[in-house]
């Protein structure tokens, strides 16, 4: 007999009451886990001079990789308004201004990169790593994603991890207007009180 | 087709905390009603329902293609002149559409008949997806129904795999969901997607739509300053093309769910148009737009607004006097003319299917009943089986 119904929902996954909230930023999948088998070797450099010198024959990719990181540092590594709040996350002399036209922004600077399958100069992995010198971060002296992910002390350099470490993270921009969509929700409400709707705008 | 009194499980409410399905009641009024069901023969399911259902799919994509190729079409289609092109180029590329919901009056014989298709920001999917899958799971279980009963309902299972064909398509495994502030039911729904989506894989962040906004680049972000890549969106396209941000639309380069081609089917100028290119077909209502309504031959007549959500501003005339109507906010850009065909009863109640479409594949129905003739957001939503 052929169902005309879903064959499987996992109802523990449906489940709502005890699944804590998504935490907002800086959750990521746990790279480091001991057991998985596709992990690969990464190692973090301060730049490419540093990963030269580790590796003289692949000098090209080492100067290659960090380019892009450099370029994946500032589409998706934290943005801030202010010099001050810039430097109280990452520690005194640790921003840079960024100029566009609707004004300045700040940004750590890239503290290293990690690079993974470097042998291969075609299908190397990167990614940029930025760390806090701050007193007040709790990331003080640790390498970081640009996505929040704590990676550990400054002084480990060489790492096992999954392929989906180095997956692109996403952009993190300055927002410079909010607010443009939900206009016509307003409008729609305000002609009379839908007496028991429910007030829902699908349909 | 039947409809069956049936004993509510005990513990439903609970069951329903549990799983977050928060608006089975709203203002003391029942929405959730397990009081009873329908139930429906394979047949009448297939024939009757799934067939038809995706035929009249592939009709209205006809529609699009006529429409998408004719300005002047644009134009009774009530869209901003900025966005035919994009509608076009959206349609041309074939960008992914989700889901649509056509909605039939059928009483288990005969030819279905098509009221509309919400094709754009379609409601009641958590309820037809997983709430009533899993009612007819318990009644199973505790032998109250019969082991071989069944339910047209692979809208979960079908959501699941098109999230995973949409990533693939864009190459992106970061979906942003929106809805707007202050309402459980768009809420529920959309964390259903997105719990749905999450089955695919996807990472899927949740960004209220009052709370978009756009950075330097001309790109969208969440409220947290990402930018958004991929966005569904349970807000109508015909609001957001006309709001402060709809300038920022097509420059922001947003792969949209639903695409932008879905602004021509979820508009019921598509109703007229279908009525146009099918003329006759049995599922099809004779519908006309404002200038040919004096072709209808028909004494009643259904009058509604171009766009319009849940029965609102629909009204019934009997040779050209409203005889019922629904109040509301929407009519300004328009309205069409339906013959009229009166939902059928079942004990007092009149009763209304949805016909839900996964991309172009039927998917399951969902089944509402109202003690009116026009079927509004304050409707009764009642689960249904498959015997015999």
């Amino acid at each position: 007999m052929t169902r005309k119904r879903s064959a499987q929902i996992n109802l523990n996954r449906m489940r709502k009451h005890f699944v804590p909230k998504p935490l907002a930023i800086g959750v990521t999948s746990v790279f480091l886990a001991a057991c998985a088998d596709d992990r690969q070797d990464a190692v973090i450099y301060k730049d490419a001079l540093e990963c030269t010198n580790a590796n003289p024959e692949h000098a090209q990719t080492c100067e290659t990789a960090y380019a892009q990181a450099l370029e994946e540092a500032q589409r998706t590594g934290p943005k801030y308004n202010g010099r001050n709040d810039c430097e109280s996350d990452f520690g005194a002399n640790q921003c840079y201004a960024v100029q566009q036209n609707s004004g300045s922004f700040f940004m750590p600077l890239m503290a290293g990169y990690m690079i993974g399958n470097l042998l291969s100069p075609s299908r190397y992995y990167y990614q940029p790593m930025f760390t806090s010198y701050s007193p007040y971060s709790s990331y003080r002296y640790r390498w970081l994603t640009a996505d929040g992910y704590d990676y550990g002390d400054l002084r480990k350099r060489r790492y096992k991890v999954r392929p989906d470490a180095f997956k692109a993270k996403p952009t993190v921009s300055r927002t410079i207007k909010r607010g443009g969509f939900g206009s016509s929700v307003r409008a729609k409400s305000s002609w009379g009180s839908r007496s028991g709707s429910k007030g829902g705008w699908g349909g | 087709m039947f409809r069956l009194p049936s004993q509510p499980r005990a513990n439903w409410q609970q069951k329903a905390q549990s799983f977050g399905f928060h608006f089975h009641t709203m203002y003391g009024e029942p929405y959730w009603d397990e009081s009873a069901y329908y139930q429906f023969t394979l047949k009448q399911i297939e024939r009757d329902l799934e067939d038809p259902t995706e035929e009249i799919h592939q009709m209205c994509l006809e529609v699009v293609e006529q429409v998408v190729r004719d300005e002047a079409l644009m134009a009774r289609f009530q869209i901003p002149e900025t966005f035919w092109q994009p509608i076009a180029d959206s349609w041309n590329i074939r960008a992914p559409s989700l889901y649509s919901r056509l909605d039939f009056a059928y009483d288990g014989s005969g030819h279905a008949k098509l009221y509309e298709n919400n094709a754009d920001t379609p409601t009641s999917l958590y309820e037809s997806g997983f709430w009533q899958w899993l009612w007819l799971q318990d009644k199973v279980d505790s032998n109250q129904l019969a082991r071989n009963a069944d339910q047209f309902n692979s809208l979960q299972e079908k959501l699941i795999n098109q999230f995973a064909q949409i990533a693939q398509f864009y190459k992106s495994d970061v979906f942003h969901f929106a809805c707007c502030q202050d309402t459980v039911e768009d809420r529920g729904t959309v964390q259903y997607l997105q719990d749905c989506a999450a089955e695919a894989g996807l990472d899927v962040p949740f960004v209220f739509i009052e709370q978009i906004g756009i950075d330097e680049t001309g790109r969208f972000t969440d409220h947290q300053d990402l930018q958004i890549d991929t966005l569904f969106k349970l807000y109508p396209w015909e609001f957001m093309q006309r709001e402060e941000f709809g300038e920022y639309i097509i420059e922001s380069e947003t792969n949209w769910i639903e695409p932008l081609w879905k602004s021509v089917l979820s508009n019921k100028a598509l109703m007229p148009m279908l009525w146009k290119t099918f003329k006759g077909h049995p599922n099809l209502l004779p519908a006309f737009f404002e200038d040919e309504k004096h072709h209808c031959d028909s004494a009643k007549v259904v009058k509604k607004p171009i766009f319009s959500r849940e029965g609102a501003n629909v009204s019934i005339l009997q040779d050209g006097k409203i005889a019922q109507s629904a109040d509301g906010p929407y009519g300004e850009e328009g309205f069409i003319y339906q013959a009229f065909h009166p939902l059928p009863q079942f004990d007092k109640n009149y009763t209304l299917i949805g016909s839900w479409l996964v991309n172009d594949k039927p998917a399951g129905i969902s089944v509402r009943e109202d003690s009116s003739l026009i079927t509004q957001d304050m409707s009764r939503y009642l689960p249904h089986i498959i015997l015999g």
